[in-house]
Order: C-alpha cells, then structure tokens, then sequence
C-alpha cells in the first residue's frame, strides 16, 4: 500500500465512523422525541407532532430521573435539552462541520454516557436506559455498546485531528518549513 | 475504485449501522394492550375505573426499589391523584424469584383484596419490609404486620384465605385460594414483558405507554400526570 493510498484509505474510514456516530445520535434524538408508544413502531408512533413532543419529552424525563444521579429540579431541563444536543450533534457529524470539534463533543458525551450506565448497573439499578427510546432495559449489553460507541467516538475525534493535520501541514509547522516547496 | 463508489459504499455503510441501531432499540415483544388486564384482579385497584388515566403497576414486595417506589411516589400518588379520581391505580404482583418472601407476602395481599382490604396489607406489608425480609412467616412477623393492618374479623377471613397458602416457595401451590392471581399476574407481567421491577405502564387517552421501570421520583411522574390530563 503506498502512502496515498495509505492516506485515501484512512479519509475513507474517518468518512465512515463519522457517519455511523452521526446516524447513532440522530436515532438516540429520534427515539427520545418521537411519540411514546407501547406498541414499538406502529405508524402513530412514528410521527413528530407538538403535542407529542412535549409529552414525549417529559416521558423521558421520568427515564432520566430513574438513574437517580440528578436532583428532581435538575432532572427536567436536562431531559428537555439533551435531544436536541444529540440531534444538533448529529446533524453537524452528518455534514461534516468543524469536525474536530464537533466528534470531541460527542466523545465527551458517549463518556459521560458510558460512566453514567457503568454507575448504574455496578449500583444494580433494575432501570430502562431510554438511550434509544423507551422500553429497553439497562444490562451488560448496554455496556458493551456503549463502550462501543465511546471507542468509536475516541477514533473518529483522533482521526479528524490527523486528518487535519496533515491537510493542513503549513499549520503545524515552522514558518521556514513551511515556506520549503 | 473512484470517488463517487467510495461514497455510496459509504452511506451503505451509514444506512446498514441506522438499521443496526434501530434493531437495538425494538424491545423483543409489543406491549398488551389495557382491555387485556381488564379481566385481572379488579380487588387490587386503587380509585374510579372512569379516571382518566390508568397506571398499571407490577411490583415485588421484597424488593427495596419498590419499596421506595410505593413510600416517595405511589402514596403521594394515591393520597392525591387517585383519591381526586384522576388516577386508576391497578397493583399487579410480580414476585421476583430471588426474593425469597415477596412471594408470600403477594399471597397475604391478594387475600386480604379478596375481602375488600387490599390498600391496608399493601400499605402494612411496603412500610414493614425492612422488618419481615429477613424471616418472612417463619417468625411470624409478616403475619402480625397483616393482623395490624386489619380488624381481627377481617384477619380472621384472611386467614382463612391463607389456608394452604403459607410457604416461601415460589412454585403455585394447588390448595392455596389466592395463588392463582397471583400467576394471572407473573402471566400477564411476562407478555408485556416485564424483566425488572417495579415497572409501571401508564394508559391515557385510548393510548398506553411504553412500560417505565424504577424509582421515579413523585414530581416527575406528576409531571407527566399533568401533561396527560391537559391533553385533549
């Protein structure tokens, strides 16, 4: 393999993880906004309305006050508001924008995620996780996929770094090693 | 391989783990819906069938989440929303093999509903748990937080009930009246599926919602409680 096409393969790869993240966040939005329903995935369940919405949000918020980390009064604006983070988060990973920043935020909050499902299954919380939606319960494969998706969000954030680097190299170096054809 | 397959491999890529993380998220069997439990033991309910919200709630007596449950939310619940008739608050026994009395103390439960006085054990047998757990009837310390909660008529009716009934086994045992609710329970609790307790579904409006686990904290759940109620 040669360095080029070392180089193509590895923007290749970077192009992929990123887009797996970005489908990850977009579908842990989508599960947590969408209407709640005990019948997963019937056609009432799959559209977004406001009225929804807002009942959908509060649901999850019951699901976020279930790992008994935060107080009541906490609880609520951080279920409303992270959605919408994991939704903008994927729409930015989805596009490609500010890269470096944006797949360190993710791997920040996978972190923040898979501490918070570590804490809880060592404590032997009997909870749903509400990563993906309702309904699906906290368990050694939650681990397993979370720590997944952390591993995930470490190498596309350190990919998008070296990528830039040396796309970039007039950036990282001396000004006189720069200035060399 | 040029630019443009690159690309399409690519998105086949993103399309395979949208499927794959989707695929994660379906529980593995739908929820029953409400009119299924109707035929369930109307004896454990709590307030008006006519409330505008129902919620379902599968319980262990044994198990400290549900302990806690029932002390931070549910008597909140049943002081307020139940007895204003906003709320249809239907107990279901779910006894989890691993604890070792909770079988025993849905079998009192159950024959104290059948004389009409489910609320008071249920109330005795979650505010004495820490009490009962370590000897369950062996002592006979569930038994006196039963016959606290009653009239000694009305303990008399029970026991008689209880004839048969007393045992840590979890297997149903045939000559016991009450056990057979209590399987109609663990039955209609394994179809939804219930896999940990407490576990609570709540149903409004014609619609139900998927099943929420754990300790839920009162002014969360009467959040929500209100936004069902607000809706048309």
């Amino acid at each position: 393999m040669t360095p080029s096409s070392r180089w193509s393969a590895g923007r290749i790869l970077l192009l992929i993880g990123r887009l797996a993240l970005a489908v990850v966040f977009l579908a842990a939005a989508y599960g947590k906004l969408r209407p709640q329903s005990a019948v997963p995935w019937s056609l009432a369940s799959l559209k977004i309305t406001p009225a929804s919405l807002g009942l959908s949000m509060t649901f999850f918020a019951m699901q976020v006050d279930s790992y008994q980390l935060l107080p009541p009064r906490a609880v609520s604006p951080f279920a409303h508001a992270l959605p919408w983070i994991e939704l903008a988060l994927g729409v930015l990973l989805l596009a490609g924008f500010a890269l470096r920043y944006v797949s360190l935020a993710s791997t920040l909050l996978l972190a923040l995620f898979y501490a918070v499902v570590i804490r809880s299954y060592a404590l032997g919380l009997t909870i749903n996780c509400g990563c993906f939606g309702p309904n699906e319960k906290l368990d050694a494969w939650t681990l397993v996929r979370d720590g997944l998706l952390f591993a995930l969000g470490i190498a596309v954030t350190i990919a998008a770094f070296i990528v830039h680097r040396r796309s970039h190299p007039a950036l990282n170096s001396h000004p006189e090693q720069a200035m060399q054809p | 391989m040029n630019r443009t397959s690159l690309r399409i491999l690519a998105l086949c890529a993103a399309a395979a783990s949208l499927l794959f993380v989707f695929a994660l998220s379906v529980p593995s069997a739908t929820a029953q819906t409400p009119a299924d439990w109707n035929r369930l033991s109307a004896e454990k309910s709590l307030g008006s069938p006519n409330a505008p919200i129902k919620i379902d709630v599968f319980s262990d007596y044994e198990c400290p989440a549900c302990d806690r449950f029932y002390e931070g939310t549910l008597r909140p619940l049943i002081d307020d929303y139940v007895a204003s008739g906003k709320v249809y608050l239907v107990h279901h026994d779910f006894p989890l093999p691993m604890h070792k009395y909770s079988r025993e103390a849905a079998r009192w439960a159950n024959a104290a509903a059948r004389i009409g006085h489910f609320e008071a054990v249920d109330r005795a047998l979650y505010d004495n748990q820490g009490a009962w757990t370590e000897n369950g009837t062996l002592d006979g310390s569930m038994e006196k937080f039963v016959q606290a909660a009653l009239t000694p008529a009305e303990f008399k009716r029970v026991e008689r009930l209880m004839q048969g009934c007393i045992s840590d086994s979890h297997q149903e045992i045939k000559g016991c009246a009450v056990d057979a609710e209590i399987q109609h329970d663990i039955a209609a609790g394994q179809l939804i599926p219930v896999t940990q307790t407490p576990t609570f579904i709540v149903s409004a409006h014609g619609q139900s919602y998927p099943p929420a686990a754990g300790v839920i904290s009162w002014p969360l759940m009467k959040q929500f409680l209100d936004k069902l109620l607000g809706q048309k």
